[in-house]
């Protein structure tokens, strides 16, 4: 192993050397620096490796021929290592992406690169707080300098501002530094811990401006300005050695001197970084400046690790991988984000969308912003993981809190942000600064997270345990992405049908789990088919859409909770890009993943209110939760943001109904279910029969059936004929959640029976009605009309979906309807049964605006050309009807097995169904699936035999052959009678439509955006009111400690 | 009169120093003369370190005629603390010149050196 | 075989209802007639009208779906009578009653009502259209105190089995459920008029204006299938009432006794009120009928 103190030498003298080669031409020198530093990171990745192969005490370097506390020694251990690793490997590629700006600047500016990477190995190697103090003092003084890079006047005063405060900063620290060697008689990190020099009198404020003066180099909020308008001005380049390199270092820093501290400091340090995690990312959500935000982001993700060194005591050996996974995250993605905002070169968020000219660039943006909020698998998930779960089993919970407030709000500027440049026009003189250069260290970065994503996976407890498969066939989905979209998508088919085949022996048994499978992974299927009707390649469709999947099927298959977890959210990632995809999905998307987020969020944290005082992960632990109330009421709440429940609701409509044609059904009929399933989870949790009278579920049944009549009541009135569906779905998934929180056996085949019809009805419906749409190129339903004739089987789909949908005999509806009865009189909640009955006479209404809007009425003269939608649309629908036929009339072969599993599982012993060949009974009534078909289906045949003998001499007559009070209409549009088809009904009732839920969220966002406007004047720009706030901080701070 | 001698009055006044510079880091408004602030600030630091290390009645650690290598450990201060004083003027120094080099730089650029004028960047 | 008697006896049924009905039809309307100081039509004038109907020559279509709409409508009519029990004790007339219980049929009445709402959609008439919407509109105001009555029935009886419900009012007029239970009655009988279409509930079809409503492209057989049905419909629907209500009928006259004055109320009430708007129908039903049906199940739970 090459000692580490060659780092320093060898960097030392090429930075002198270096000075001699003023003149031949910078090239040579910046050549030569950069291969300079391959030295360092090649040195210390393999310090690391070797320390990762076999762990060896760490190694230790002497200096001046003699042994601590009488000289400076450096310590490489497998952190230092690690660290080291880490800003060497960023200094590497943050000196390529500078190479052509050091062209321009010269070798000064290159020799303090060099210098300043030097400084950062010091600073995290030595084990003396004198030599700590000056090398951070060298470090400063080379990044200040490195400002210069950028020659405006405000690189110039943010430079000037910054240096001024890190001056006083640094000031404070010597002064602490001083004191110490007083109090103590040392100098040495080791010495003074082991000789418990902090009992010393006195030497508590020593230790307190030391430390003090750490973190206020780690721009706490709210004295971090000065940190701020560097973010903004300085190159960007530089910009990212800062918010990685510097952090790093200084981090490790806190880390070295926290054993200075009595134990009360480390609640100070996080609440220190607590704050800032959260009050940065509060005052981010403001902001429009890219690189001032991801300043702001900057500042809040180190703040996170800032308080996961406070949080040490409690993380206890899940210390590094915590840190570990927070800290790689932010490390690689926000370097990477720098640089990428170097290669746009403008300052709003919403020049990102020049990025799209460049795709791969694109997902290495989706891929940082994915990692720095904690999204699998990137390695902030498992640390944010395991750091809840750690602070939740010490009964933390206002931390935890306070951290996923932090996340959220964090994601409220970052989806905007990402959502932006996914759809935002690009603008026309735009370009990007696209050099070999730049393109190679963003590329490295993004990679990198992965290679560590690898690495958080085996650390963390549990990590083990899940199930990647899918996500490695999602990564194969990214390197075949440049296929033509037909051969991904038989990939993706037969893919999804293995996985199936796979799976299918250990979920026979588990009936209930089955039916979930099914409909995702049968599900799956039957939509992809359509996406043999795109042309093209279809670029960055599979791998998310195959991510969504996987996601679902992963909460089935989940047996703890880190799996469930996980999967859930992926599955939100998955959905999220898809649903993006939309023509105009934009604000829609956004509203999906904060609402996604935040629901994900509250499970989190129902997770870590479960976990807490128990032992392991397995999802059994939410049966024995010691703070049951709270616990399922955020499950609940959490699980009801994805099931769209009334008050949670206003992300779907839009959401689903500006997705592709192809999309929606998948999110709709499909999507929804992973809320259902969470919800099944929650409840079999709750205990089974036992929880049958617990208010949550009390409340939950009054909502679901709010729910319906409200979803279906503002489907009415919808002239758009996806968002009708979209409504329809937030109206049905109240009947869902409705019937489960019966928490009866009938109850939950109701349930199950509604899971099963919408998904295949209302899957069939958008498939049907999205290639409608994608023919007719209108979502409007009074634009179209008449187009039955132009397309009969979607109008057979449509039928076939709507009688489904509506319950009525002999479809499967009518199963769920009567199951619905049966459940609602046992359990005795006839007035929310009332309410749903009266939800499902809506439906009605707009299950026949729909398919009279659309296919019957008068044809348009613009659509008389349209053909029939595409066959891959055609033949997944048919496949869906021949399942709702089945359903129909077998009803028994799917319900039968389930309600015995529901008594004889324990779930719910009592089970008042029985079956008799196919006629269901209980001690209430009867109902036999398959006679009902037979009766009607004879007497409809015969009807139709004898209407037809009778009028067999019907003329066909054109279209405006119609008895019209003598005239003859000949316009089409004026004659078909759709656009606000229920007035009336609006007039009776539509006040219970006015969307006070819409403003009430509104309300909420414009709350917090003027808020965190108004509070981030603070940071007014003027320098000196940054050492004020400074000074402030270190009294204020005082005070709290002493 | 415990209090008057010479690592008191020393450290009490840089400790005085000290809050000098602060104040005048925060109430000046021109440039140079927040630099100026700083040097005192920077000064006064020194002074303290070498009050830390006084011990009285004791002589300057420089080995020569009159402290023998052999008996210098009980005739010296310690030495640590002005070794570390000069490393910080040195730095303080390096400081001192890029802050210079900055208010050249903004001078040139803006013509004035009202650090209120320098408020662009904010929010 | 068993099968054969058994639909001989059903067609038979049917074709008892199907007389009853027009005979119905005939006499309401000469009643009406005689109200308001009219000769009126002459009694066995559906009859007339039917023939009529059926023979047309000429017959237009739409299309395909404007062809099934009658279809269905005539299918759900039917069905409906195929699924209720007409006499007690009676296994030979109790239909197809065991393949499903009231919630079939309470399902099953919308079937006609889509189909004929479909076919009508695809003549292409906007008053068909303009009709429809306001049926439906009215409708789902019209299901709610029923529903309501619905679930008060099923506390008191606990069963959904229509042939129960009529066996447990047996044993004299007291044991009906108008007695036993006269609120949820009293919801139900006012859902009633709206379900029948008779004033103040007949703005769907508006009859004394233009045509409109649902059948304003229909005619000839089409109209005669649609007019066959509402014959149909009208008795079976006031079956329907009078099995929940009213003690069934355990003979043929008994059930056209009291299927006569049930449907009766609905023409007695609608001799009476003008009509609503359907933007005033809708809160009317929401207003007391509504409360009555909570009020029936809120007497039976406390």
């Amino acid at each position: 192993m090459v000692n580490p103190v060659y780092i320093i030498a060898v960097l030392l003298s090429v930075s002198f050397l270096l000075g001699l080669f003023r003149k031949p031409g910078s090239d040579f020198a910046r050549l030569a620096a950069l291969i300079t530093l391959a030295f360092p990171a090649i040195v210390s990745v393999s310090w690391l490796l070797q320390f990762l192969g076999e762990p060896t005490s760490p190694f230790i370097i002497y200096t001046a021929g003699s042994v601590p506390p009488f000289s400076i020694n450096l310590k490489m251990g497998i952190e230092e290592a690690f660290l080291t690793s880490a800003v060497n490997i960023l200094g590497f590629f943050g000196f390529l992406y500078l190479y052509r700006t050091f062209k321009e600047s010269g070798v000064s500016a290159v020799v303090l690169f060099l210098v300043l990477v030097m400084g950062l190995n010091v600073v995290i190697m030595t084990r003396d707080i004198f030599n700590l103090f000056v090398f951070l003092e060298i470090t400063s003084i080379a990044l200040i300098g490195l400002i210069f890079l950028k020659k405006d006047i405000n690189a110039v005063s943010a430079g000037f501002k910054y240096l001024i405060a890190v001056s006083v900063i640094s000031t404070i620290l010597l002064l602490g530094i001083g004191f110490i060697y007083y109090f103590a008689g040392t100098l040495n990190i080791d010495d003074f811990v082991s000789k418990n020099s902090g009992a010393v009198k006195g030497m508590s404020t020593a230790v307190f401006l030391v430390i003090i003066a750490v973190l206020l180099e780690l721009k706490p909020f709210p004295a971090n300005g000065w940190g701020l308008d560097v973010y903004q001005s300085a190159h960007p380049g530089i910009s990212a050695m800062i918010s990685a390199g510097m952090a790093t270092a200084s981090l490790f820093v806190l880390y070295k001197i926290l054993p200075f501290g009595a134990v009360y400091w480390m609640q100070i340090i996080a609440a220190v970084g607590v704050i800032t995690f959260v009050g940065s990312n509060m005052l981010g959500i403001a902001q429009k400046n890219a690189n001032r935000l991801l300043g702001y982001s900057s500042i809040g993700q180190i703040g996170l690790m800032v308080g996961i060194i406070g949080f040490s005591p409690m993380l206890g050996k899940h210390l590094w991988m915590v840190f570990f996974g927070l800290f790689i995250s932010h490390f690689l993605a926000k370097a990477g984000l720098f640089w990428l905002s170097g290669m746009i070169g403008k300052e709003n968020i919403k020049s990102w969308s020049v990025l799209r000219k460049q795709p791969l660039l694109l997902i290495a943006f989706g891929v940082f912003a994915f990692a720095l909020i904690g999204f699998p698998p990137f390695p902030s998930f498992f640390g944010k993981w395991q750091l809840v779960m750690d602070l939740a089993a010490h009964g933390q919970f206002g931390w935890i809190v306070a951290i996923l407030l932090g996340s959220m709000l964090e994601g409220v500027y970052l989806f905007r942000w990402l959502g932006y440049a996914i759809k935002l026009d690009v603008e026309a003189d735009q370009k990007l600064d696209l050099g070999i250069e730049k393109l190679i260290p963003v590329g490295v970065f993004a990679l990198m997270l992965f290679g560590a994503s690898h690495f958080a996976i085996e650390n963390v407890p549990g990590g083990l345990t899940l199930n990647l498969i899918p996500v490695y066939f999602i990564l194969l989905l990214f390197v075949l992405d440049f296929l033509p979209a037909k051969i991904k998508n038989s990939i993706a088919i037969l893919g999804m049908a293995y996985y199936a085949w796979l799976l299918y022996p250990s979920l026979q048994d588990d009936t209930l789990r089955l039916v979930f499978a099914g409909i995702f992974l049968v599900g799956g299927v039957l939509t992809l088919f359509a996406g043999y009707s795109v042309k093209g390649k279809r670029a960055g469709f599979y791998p998310f859409a195959i991510m969504m999947y996987a996601g679902l099927i992963g909460l089935v298959e989940a047996k703890n909770l880190l799996q469930f977890f996980f999967a859930w959210e992926l599955m939100t990632l998955g959905s999220y890009v898809l649903i993006i995809r939309g023509k105009k999905s934009l604000v829609h998307a956004y509203n999906y993943m904060l609402f996604s987020l935040g629901g994900a969020y509250l499970i989190f944290l129902g997770m870590a209110l479960s976990v807490a005082g128990q032992h392991g992960l397995s999802l059994s632990l939410l049966n024995t939760t010691h703070f049951p109330g709270w616990a399922y009421t955020l499950l609940a709440i959490g699980f009801l943001t994805k099931t769209a429940a009334l008050g949670l609701h206003i992300w779907l409509p839009g959401a689903h109904a500006e997705a592709e044609s192809d999309v929606s059904p998948m999110v709709s009929g499909i999507l929804l279910k992973g809320g259902a399933f969470g919800l099944i989870v929650l409840f079999l949790a709750m205990g089974a029969e036992k929880a049958g009278g617990h208010p949550l579920l009390y409340a939950l049944g009054w909502l679901g059936a709010i729910t319906a009549v409200g979803g279906n009541l503002m489907a009415v009135f919808q002239e758009d004929a996806k968002r009708l569906l979209a409504y329809s779905s937030v109206g049905n998934l109240g009947y869902i959640l409705f019937a489960f929180a019966f928490m009866t056996n009938v109850g939950w085949l109701t349930g199950l029976t509604y899971s099963i019809n919408h998904f295949l009805f209302k899957t069939l419906l958008f498939l049907a009605i999205g290639g409608v749409v994608m023919r007719v190129k209108t979502h409007n339903m009074y634009e179209m009309g008449g187009l039955i004739k132009r397309m009969p089987w979607s109008f057979i789909a449509v039928l076939i979906g709507i009688i489904t949908l509506a319950g009525i005999p002999p479809l499967s509806g009518y199963a769920g309807k009567w199951l619905f009865y049966n459940a609602v009189i046992t359990k005795g909640w006839y007035f929310q049964g009332a309410m749903v009955f009266f939800s499902g006479t809506i439906a009605f209404l707009y299950c026949f605006k729909l398919i009279y809007s659309i296919f019957l009425g008068q044809e348009k003269d613009k659509f008389r050309k349209v053909k029939e939608v595409p066959v891959w649309y055609i033949l997944p629908q048919f496949i869906l009807i021949i399942g709702i036929m089945v359903f129909s009339a077998r009803p028994d072969l799917v319900l039968k097995p389930i309600g015995a599993l529901l008594s004889q599982a324990g779930y719910f012993p009592t089970d008042p169904l029985t079956w008799e060949n196919v006629t269901a009974s209980t001690n209430l009534g009867y109902w036999s699936g398959y006679k009902i078909m037979l009766v009607i289906g004879v007497m409809f045949v015969t009807l139709l035999t004898w209407l037809l003998v009778m009028s067999r001499k019907a003329q066909k007559v054109k279209q405006f052959n119609i008895v019209y009070s003598g005239e003859r209409p000949f316009t089409p549009e004026t004659t078909h009678f759709s656009h606000n088809m229920f007035a009336p009904y609006y007039k009776a009732l539509g006040f219970l439509t006015i969307p006070v839920v819409t403003s009430f969220w509104e309300g909420v966002n414009s709350t917090a955006h003027a808020f965190a406007d108004s509070f981030r004047k603070i940071y007014s720009g003027n320098g000196q009111t940054y050492i004020a706030h400074i000074l402030a901080y270190i009294i204020i701070v005082y005070l709290i400690i002493f | 009169m415990k209090y008057f001698n010479i690592e008191y009055i020393s450290m009490a006044t840089g400790l005085f120093l000290f809050l000098v510079g602060l104040w005048g880091i925060i109430s000046q408004k021109n440039i140079i003369k927040i630099i100026i602030s700083f040097s005192v600030l920077d000064t006064s630091i020194h002074l303290i370190l070498v009050s830390i290390g006084y011990i009285r009645n004791k002589t300057a650690p420089i080995i020569d005629g009159v402290v023998s290598k052999t008996d210098a450990a009980t005739k010296i201060v310690d030495p640590l603390p002005q070794a570390l004083v000069l490393t910080a003027i040195v730095i303080g120094v390096g400081v001192t010149a890029l802050m210079l080099t900055y208010a050249l730089r903004m001078y040139s650029e803006n013509k004035t050196l009202e650090i209120n004028k320098y408020k662009s960047l904010k929010w | 075989m068993e099968l054969l008697i058994k639909i001989g006896f059903v067609l038979l049924g049917l074709f008892i209802i199907l007389n009853w009905g027009l005979i119905m039809a005939g006499i309401i309307r000469k009643i009406i007639a005689r109200v308001s100081m009219r000769r009126g039509i002459k009694i066995y004038q559906p009859y007339i009208n039917l023939i009529k109907n059926y023979s047309i020559r000429s017959q237009l279509s739409h299309g395909v779906m404007f062809y099934l709409g009658p279809v269905f409508r005539l299918s759900g009519g039917v069905g409906i009578f195929l699924f209720m029990p007409l006499i007690y004790g009676s296994e030979i007339w109790n239909n197809f009653s065991f393949t499903g219980d009231l919630i079939l049929i309470a399902y099953f009445m919308f079937f006609g009502m889509l189909g004929m709402a479909l076919g009508a959609g695809e003549g292409g008439h906007p008053y068909s259209a303009i009709g429809i919407s306001r049926g439906l509109a009215q409708f789902t105001a019209i299901e709610v105190p029923f529903t309501l009555a619905l679930l008060s029935l099923a506390i008191q009886y606990k069963t959904l089995s229509i042939s129960e419900i009529v066996a447990m009012q047996q044993g004299g007029i007291m044991h009906w459920t108008l007695f036993t239970n006269p609120v949820a009655t009293i919801a139900a009988m006012l859902s009633f008029l709206g379900a029948m279409g008779h004033s103040p509930f007949n703005v769907v079809m508006a009859p004394q204006e233009n045509p409109i409503g649902p059948p304003t492209e229909y005619h000839g057989t089409f109209l005669g299938v649609l007019q066959t049905n509402r014959a149909i419909l009208h008795v079976i629907e006031a079956v329907l009432y009078m099995n929940l209500f009213f003690g069934g009928a355990s003979s043929w006259l008994e059930l056209l006794v009291k299927s006569f004055f049930v449907y009766f109320w609905s023409v007695f009430v609608g001799m009476v009120f003008p009509r609503f708007r359907v933007d005033q129908s809708i809160p009317w039903m929401l207003k007391i009928p509504m409360v009555l049906g909570i009020l029936s199940i809120v007497l039976l739970i406390f």
